[in-house]
């Protein structure tokens, strides 16, 4: 062998000895033209391999070698690199040659790129060659490794039968938990045809009669290779066995195409399982915040809750967990986030084109999915970090039927602050947790049910003399029944609540405790008809039934002075059909169009203030209080809300998509911060505040390199809002009787381009993504007092045009991996004092006009280290260990300028919420 | 929005910082402020020009030499004359009338113009009633000043309210007898007793005037009655209603812009609490810069209807029962040494006007080493706290 092919096979095999030197022993060996077989019988002696192969397949084969020291992987691949035999290693203890392996030789092309890290030699094979044979295994083999072939015979044989063709269906599940698998691939070797199964694992081929070889494979199984006799139609059902280096939450690269082939634009997938290795900030693995590393999505800052969507207000996205919405989803005023990030299996976030069904609000739709529990055997996941602790359990009620998750989450801050130096720290309250459970149940291939509890609750203590606390609570039930193969309908209840309160108990009489609630339940009813291939119908209905107490202050203890105040409850119904229809006009263009009609009334008992209709609304436009009956209809609002996109493919890889969405929304929050806050109420729309309306108009490019190695899009978008909710100045919202005398509407306006470039595959894999984005809205009137900044449009509080993040993550071997985060943003805007004056005898601090300024750009490195226990499938626990080092900078981020006034002077102060490296380090395991 | 920030320091501590508004904030001109209120009474009217200053400063500069004038409807010109510095007097003698526009218009010394929308007396509503009365407010015992206001009309509706108080002060040591020094020379340690008889430091009449925003509103209401407004709230053991109180209340009906303005400058300037969230911004009133619409104005030009009413009471009416409140100062009696390591103390505090006399030290002693028994001078001099004139409407 000539030096230039050693070197040229050292780096080859580069990535093997890596991953393999911990375990291959090495040898020593010199041969002098002989036969090949002798390279095995001296491994064989000097190790404790045992190899086993077929000594007619190397006849004549002869071949001189001398190393020393050289592992045993490289010396096979070096001596069988001439030939078409593979080899694969199993267990320390055997090596198994094989022939003419066509398992790999038809894997997409990326598929190498992965298998390369389970096992790198069978890669360099470049030999093979589409062969109508099976592989030829023996059978020593065959009962030792997963690729066994099984010969299946499907349907009944017909002498008559003059089809040339059936069809093969079924459905694809885990061994080990039951769930269906969806995204493998079902190629038919020789005929270079093939499928892939769909979200419940179900896959259908049309197969010639006859002999056919099946490979079932998808990232994290181990390949399936099996025998297929056609006959006439029938179904086969599969089971697949995770690989050994499959953790549970594993991408499935099988929607490969996503980026390019998807119809609708602004969608982006977020799978646990690629925000695993990102750096933590104190421990938590935050699925939402891991959203904001992405083009379009932002929010105020570190520490701020609540989302800003492509230029839209906090309180437009839908934040549905298993279909209930989630009104605050967030712990410990927006640091963490309060889904247990084990239980949550992915999330689909929709900012631009948002399907038909879903509605009510008008930037973004975050779809989050807890995982379907485990029906075959008793499983877990827990993290311990320095701040919370986390837990997922699984376990199956009913054998491979129904199976029941349960997670739970809490704080030990409580304990830490406890243990503090400083006084005022020690006597705070600061605690939080949340708690979930999926129970899911399939009842026969037919119907299945699913249910869902969740609730999340916070209390702080900021002062010794104040309590203040806020919950969420949801629950879900869902039923997915199919009716037969075209027709299919699920019916989902969902019942929320958020809510907050401050319990006041200080030293004087001013003790009092606040309460605001508020309640949604929501009936819909969904059902898909797959008319063909070419039309594929979506359309249901919904009602939702609001019920807000916008807020109730009792005096607290018998000594409080404080007055009562009650604000009546408000009440709405929302209700909504949908259809839509995906339709592929060619193969080149799809088009998704949907039509939603909403139609909201607000409903008694409640009053509503009347106010004249040539002035301002403010106490001398007032008119009269005019009361409502119990479900009498207040005010009705609604129509038409079109949902239009389409994709057009340049070429395979290459598509352009557009699209045109428009919603209403007919909740909003009352916040005149700039970032959610846990004192945000909700009004729903009623006489005085109308609803509030987008339109959005985008257009994106989509391209795909090297298979999907990398992923690129281009988007931008231009929207239009109406009646947008902001507040006059010197507004104040909390408890106010006559908040809509407060509450002005006007017009927004944002635009921009989006750019995201992701690696997907490789040891370096990760995202860049770059939003150039501007967002403004109008305040004006005819009256002075309802205009803002001269009525001329000024930008949100959420305006950063420049966002630009990379999130990126490097494996050294299986086990080691290192992240790296970053984050650059523009400052956002703010409205500044500009200095005091002095009226009617005292002196009084004056505001710049709205949002004339900025407080400094935001940015922030972090690094985080990665270890991944052993991959051995037999092991009781797996076990993973994440050090993360969050704002390694230490950059001194801005989280909010503020003024307070000191010694009848006025300061100007800055707030951040990690203003120096914060290291953590978190132990999770599975078992 | 407080709530947030306390909670953020608590918890990560440390993590707030002062901040260079410099930084932020460019170099931001100084802005007019314009404060002009006329009314129907007949009277030389006022208006006063500043400027506003920066957080760091605490003097209000003042706008001098400006010209200033109030225009109507019929072509009149009321012209405004500086009196003292920044302060503008009509020239002569005027009342707001009924169904008037009047306008304001100010160039001021760098040739600027500034101007405000037209404003019209409001509705004419006389008080009705000031009642004073003992009430428990928030949990305090005290004394709560009402008004009861009626307009059959049902125009007024948006009312204002300003007062001045005024009341007796006696000086609880006063004496006949004052120390006096010989020279100025602060070595001179030699202090002397003289009777100086009714030297006008025994009684005294303090003012306050309100600074704060003091609105009602009788909108939604089926008839515009101002029924027992809470103006003004002193607490029971306030000094200043030792004796006898006085209390002029000033009843503004103003329009709804005015009002408007008023009730947002007191929003904006409302200490946070928990339950604010208080949106900032420019408050934006009646006058503007006739040259430049960017430039920022504040204050406001108000013609409202204006109608006052005093009362009068003793401490005694309320509380006839109870010891007086107590003084303003302890007054504890002390005696300062001659002389201390070669320093004249009581010499220097006699000469500083810190100290009143009150009686010979009878038996000077390490407590009281000094031979007179003095009181610190808010205790023997009422001047320090008001002024020993009587003032013209006051009756006894």
């Amino acid at each position: 062998m000539s030096l230039k092919k050693a070197i040229l096979y050292l780096l080859l095999c580069s990535v093997s000895v890596l991953s393999s030197q911990n375990d291959i022993p090495k040898i020593s060996i010199t041969i002098d033209n002989q036969p090949l077989t002798e390279v095995f019988k001296t491994i064989e002696s000097q190790t404790e391999y045992k190899l086993y192969y077929i000594d007619k397949w190397f006849n004549g084969n002869t071949i001189s070698v001398n190393y020393t020291d050289i592992f045993v992987d490289q010396l096979l691949k070096k001596v069988l690199a001439q030939t078409d035999i593979n080899f694969f290693i199993k267990d320390n203890t055997h090596i198994y040659l094989t022939k003419n392996n066509v398992v790999y030789n038809t894997l997409p092309e990326d598929f190498f790129s992965i298998y390369k890290k389970k096992d790198t030699l069978q890669s360099q094979t470049s030999n093979l060659q589409t062969e109508k044979t099976a592989p030829l295994f023996t059978k020593k083999i065959a009962t030792n490794n997963g690729s066994k072939i099984t010969t299946y015979r499907i349907g009944k044989e017909n002498a008559t039968n003059l089809r040339r063709t059936a069809v093969l269906s079924g459905k694809i599940t885990n061994v080990s938990n039951g769930k269906p698998i969806s995204d493998l691939s079902i190629v038919i070797q020789e005929r270079q045809k093939g499928t892939s199964t769909g979200k419940d694992g179900s896959y259908k081929i049309e197969l010639p009669i006859g002999t056919h070889i099946l490979t079932v494979q998808g990232l994290g199984y181990e390949t399936r290779n099996l025998r297929v006799i056609m006959y006439n139609d029938g179904a086969l059902n599969l089971r697949m066995q995770d690989s050994a280096e499959a953790l549970d939450e594993v991408v499935i690269t099988g929607n490969r195409d996503r980026n390019v082939e998807e119809a609708i634009t602004g969608i982006i997938k977020i799978e646990v399982e690629q925000i695993k290795t990102m750096p933590l900030v104190l421990g938590e693995r935050d699925i939402l915040k891991a959203a904001l590393t992405l083009p379009g999505i932002a929010n105020a800052g570190e520490g701020a809750s609540g989302f800003n969507v492509r230029g839209g207000k906090t309180d437009q996205n839908l934040v549905l967990l298993d279909d209930g919405v989630i009104y605050n989803p967030t712990h410990f005023f927006g640091i963490f986030s309060a889904l247990n990030p084990f239980s949550t299996g992915s999330a689909t976030i929709y900012k631009g084109s948002i399907p038909a069904e879903f509605g009510g609000r008008l930037s973004s739709v975050f779809d989050l999915k807890t995982k379907t529990p485990n029906t075959s055997e008793f499983s877990g996941e827990a993290a311990i970090g320095p701040v919370t602790s986390t837990v997922v359990l699984e376990t199956p009620i009913v054998k491979d039927k129904s199976g029941l998750l349960v997670g739970g989450r809490a704080t030990y801050s409580e304990w830490i602050l406890r243990s503090l130096d400083n006084d005022d720290l020690r006597n705070s309250q600061a605690s939080f947790f949340d708690i979930i459970a999926k129970y899911s149940h399939s009842i026969n291939e037919n119907n299945d049910i699913k249910a869902t509890g969740y609730y999340s609750r916070d209390a702080f203590s900021i002062t010794s003399d104040s309590i203040f606390a806020y919950s969420n609570r949801m629950a879900s039930l869902r039923w997915n029944h199919k009716f037969n193969e075209k027709n299919r309908g699920r019916l989902i209840l969902t019942n929320s609540q958020y809510k907050f309160n401050i319990e006041f108990d200080g030293k004087t009489n001013t003790d009092f405790d606040l309460e605001y609630v508020n309640n949604e339940s929501e009936f819909k009813a969904e059902f898909d008809y797959l008319h063909s291939k070419i039309h594929k119908f979506k359309y249901g209905l919904s009602a939702k039934l609001y019920e807000i107490d916008p807020g109730r202050v009792d005096p607290l203890g018998p000594d409080s002075e404080t007055a009562k105040i009650s604000i009546p409850r408000e009440r709405a119904l929302e209700t909504a059909l949908f259809i839509s229809d995906n339709y592929k006009v060619s193969d080149k263009l799809r088009l998704e169009a949907g039509v939603r009609f909403s139609l909201f009334s607000a409903l008694g008992e409640g009053i509503q203030r009347i106010y004249e209709d040539n002035g301002p609304r403010n106490a001398s436009t007032f008119i009269e209080t005019r009361a409502f009956d119990k479900n009498e209809i207040i005010k009705t609002y609604g129509g038409p809300e079109f949902r239009i996109s389409g994709r057009y493919f340049l070429s395979s890889d290459l598509s352009i998509k557009a699209s045109f969405n428009n919603t209403f929304q007919y909740v909003h929050t009352l916040n005149s911060n700039t970032t959610v806050s846990q004192t945000d109420t909700y009004k729903l729309s009623d006489l005085n505040i109308k609803p509030q309306k987008a339109n959005l108009f985008s257009l994106g490019i989509f391209k795909n390199i090297e298979g999907n190695k990398y992923e690129l899009s281009f988007e931008g978008y231009y929207k239009t809002q109406r009646n947008l909710l902001d507040f006059k100045v010197g507004a104040q919202l909390l408890l106010n009787e006559q908040v809509e005398a407060e509450v002005l509407q006007g017009d927004g306006k944002a635009y921009g381009v989006e750019l995201l470039l992701r690696k997907n595959e490789g040891r370096l894999n990760g995202w860049l993504s770059y939003t150039y984005a501007r967002s403004f809205i109008r305040l004006n009137s005819e009256f002075s007092e309802e205009r803002v900044n001269n009525g001329d449009f000024f930008p949100t509080n959420y305006d950063k045009p420049h966002d630009f993040s990379l999130v990126t993550n490097y494996k050294f071997t299986r086990r080691f991996s290192a992240s790296a985060n970053f984050v650059y943003q523009t400052g956002r805007p703010a409205t500044f004092p500009l200095g005091n004056f002095e009226f009617n005898d005292s002196d009084y601090v004056f505001f710049s006009d709205r949002n004339s300024f900025r407080i400094p750009d935001f940015y922030r490195l972090d690094l985080s280290f990665n270890v991944e226990g052993t991959h051995k499938i037999k092991k009781f626990a797996h076990s993973f260990w994440n050090i993360s080092v969050y704002n390694v900078l230490g950059r001194n981020n801005p989280y909010s300028v503020f003024f307070v006034t000191e010694d009848g002077k006025v300061k100007a102060l800055q707030s951040s919420v990690f203003a120096v490296p914060v290291p953590t380090i978190t132990y999770n395991f599975k078992f | 929005m407080l709530i947030y920030y306390v909670l953020l320091l608590v918890i990560f501590n440390s993590c707030i910082e002062t901040l260079d508004p410099e930084g932020l904030v460019d170099d931001f001109e100084s802005v007019l402020v314009i404060e002009a209120t006329i009314t129907n009474e007949l009277k030389q009217h006022e208006i006063r020009l500043t400027r506003s200053f920066k957080f760091e400063e605490n003097i209000t500069p003042l706008e001098s030499n400006a010209e200033v004038k109030v225009l109507d409807d019929d072509g009149n010109v009321i012209r405004f004359l500086e009196s003292e510095p920044g302060l503008y007097l009509s020239e002569e003698a005027f009342e707001a009338q009924p169904n008037k526009n009047y306008r304001l218009s100010i160039t001021t010394s760098d040739g600027r113009n500034y101007a405000s929308d037209a404003a019209q007396l409001t509705q004419i509503t006389p008080i009705n009633e000031v009642i004073a009365q003992r009430v428990i407010n928030n949990g305090e015992d005290g004394m709560g000043f009402f008004v009861n206001t009626f307009d059959p009309t049902n125009s007024s509706k948006f009312y204002r309210y300003e007062f001045e108080e005024t009341y007796k002060i006696i000086a609880p040591f006063w004496r006949p007898d004052d120390l006096i020094t010989l020279t100025d020379d602060p070595i001179d340690c030699f202090v002397q007793e003289v009777f100086v008889g009714e030297n006008n430091e025994r009684v005294c009449y303090g003012t306050n005037i309100s600074n704060t925003i003091i609105l009602t509103n009788t909108s939604g209401l089926e008839q515009d009655n101002v029924s027992q407004f809470l103006v003004h709230f002193i607490n029971k053991n306030n000094y200043i209603l030792t004796h006898r109180y006085s209390i002029l209340v000033r009843q503004f009906v103003q329009s709804p812009a005015a009002y408007n303005f008023f009730e947002t400058l007191r929003n904006l300037s409302q200490s946070d609490n928990i339950f604010s969230q208080i949106q900032p911004g420019l408050l934006v009133g009646n006058v503007f810069s006739a040259n430049n619409e960017n430039e920022i104005v504040l204050g406001y030009f108000d013609v409202a209807s204006v109608s006052e009413q005093r009362i009068f009471f003793n401490y005694t009416d309320f509380f006839s029962e109870e010891p007086l409140p107590p003084y303003v100062n302890p007054c504890e009696q002390f005696a300062p040494p001659v002389s201390l390591s070669g320093t004249c103390i009581l010499a220097n505090f006699v000469r500083s006007g810190t100290v009143e006399f009150v009686s010979e030290n009878p038996a000077p002693n390490a407590e009281f080493p000094g031979p007179f028994l003095v009181v610190t001078d808010v205790c023997g001099d009422c001047t320090e706290l008001g002024s020993n004139v009587v003032p013209p409407f006051w009756i006894d």
